[in-house]
């Protein structure tokens, strides 16, 4: 069996992106780099055939979603608007914790001077965001950060790709290892 | 609900995500400069803006008047003389920072919002819901009248004419009397069918009487009907309002 078809089978049956890594583990005949060409082949593919969908990269795997171009055909399916858009004060709140991740809940709430209680148990609930740990500081509060799931709504391949406006100061930038207490 | 929506500074209010976000909007709308922002002046747009701040719930209502109290704090310590040149000691610095910092992060959510915009124009698989499932809720009617129509001759139709036992005059049936038996059954229960209504005469003059009778008195609001699809059980039901004020 051809390698791009194995991954077109494997694409086409999953509901959430696979990496390279976890189609390669369908068949023994295939490894990541194989996985990559298979990939590269079918988009090569599709894009050729003016397919409605393509394999789009994001949240650290690939999948295959419908081209924009279509959203307007598929929004009258549109069965449960609630899974749609995040309200404003869980973008801001979203928007903290990707680039000072990790991050406690005290200064999500210092930067947007409003309690975080609510918005952080949604943002929970739907996966945006996890625990990643606790800080050194008083009271050792919990440290947030976004989810692979966070990648995925926004159709992001990595946190790298984070608009990044350019008035976003220096202070923005992502603090990677270094954990910051907060008073 | 109704009180709130009515009062504009409430609305106003609520749509800001918090006290920062209605300072910068005072701020920025006016194009004023946010490194010397004119305190006494802001300070009385921000008092004024949340003067309805107790319909807010309580949490919110506490975010907005402790910004008030810092406006107020930094109004006072600018009216002291003791200023110096050096740019610490301006008791407006900390809010400055702080108000840069919120706006940076807010123009990082807009960036968020716009590729999520984005992204929710491409759908995975599973996207399409398998098959719509029937709404189990009462629905309001979203018929069009002549379905309704349609719908109430064939209820009519559907009708066994009674055996006449002996020759009558058909005796006229007045819009008047079903509007009365109407809100009459509609004071006994709350809901009930169409069907209902004609079943004990039958006929399709009282069909179509009753119909009319019931679009007369949902015009004037008195019932709702309700029909889940075309041709399927036109339901009676009293009107929302009245339901819930019992």
């Amino acid at each position: 069996m051809r390698p791009s078809r194995i991954v077109e089978a494997l694409l086409h049956a999953s509901h959430a992106p696979l990496s390279a890594a976890e189609l390669a583990r369908a068949d023994a005949s295939l490894d990541e780099e194989v996985v990559e060409r298979a990939l590269a082949e079918l988009r090569a593919e599709y894009a050729r055939e003016e397919r409605a969908v393509e394999v789009v990269e994001i949240g650290g795997g690939y999948q295959l979603l419908t081209r924009p171009e279509f959203a307007p055909y598929l929004q009258r399916f549109d069965s449960v608007p609630q899974s749609a858009r995040l309200s404003g004060p869980a973008l801001e709140t979203l928007a903290i914790i990707a680039y000072r991740q990790p991050v406690g809940r005290a200064e999500v709430e210092e930067i947007r001077g409003v309690g975080a209680g609510g918005v952080l148990k949604t943002l929970l609930e739907r996966e945006l965001v996890e625990v990643v740990g606790r800080s050194e500081g008083l009271g050792r509060p919990l440290l947030y950060g976004t989810t692979r799931r966070f990648l995925e709504h926004f159709g992001f391949r990595s946190l790298d790709e984070l608009p990044r406006p350019d008035e976003l100061p220096v202070v923005l930038a992502r603090s990677g290892a270094e954990v910051t207490s907060h008073g | 609900m109704l009180a709130q929506a009515a009062d504009p500074y409430v609305v106003e209010l609520e749509r800001f995500h918090g006290p920062l976000d209605l300072l910068l909007h005072l701020i920025r709308k006016q194009d004023l400069d946010i490194f010397d922002i004119p305190i006494a002046h802001i300070t009385a747009q921000f008092l004024q803006a949340i003067r309805q701040v107790d319909r807010l719930e309580l949490e919110r209502a506490g975010e907005f008047l402790e910004m008030a109290a810092v406006l107020v704090r930094i109004k006072a310590q600018l009216l002291f003389p003791r200023r110096t040149e050096e740019d610490e000691d301006d008791p407006r610095a900390d809010l400055v920072r702080r108000l840069l910092e919120y706006e940076h992060f807010r123009e990082a959510a807009r960036a968020l919002e716009r590729a999520e915009a984005e992204r929710l124009r491409r759908r995975a698989k599973g996207y399409v819901p398998p098959r719509p499932a029937p709404p189990q809720a009462a629905q309001p009617l979203e018929t069009e009248w002549a379905e309704l129509w349609t719908a109430a001759l064939r209820l009519a139709e559907r009708l066994a004419e009674p055996e006449p036992l002996h020759q009558v005059t058909t005796r006229a049936v007045r819009i008047e009397e079903k509007i009365e038996l109407v809100l009459q059954r509609l004071a006994e229960v709350a809901r009930y069918e169409f069907g209902s209504l004609v079943s004990p005469w039958g006929t399709r003059i009282h069909a179509v009487v009753s119909l009319l009778a019931c679009l007369e008195l949902a015009k004037r609001s008195h019932l709702a009907l309700e029909q889940q699809r075309p041709f399927t059980t036109l339901w009676i039901r009293r009107p929302l309002e009245l339901d819930d004020a019992a």
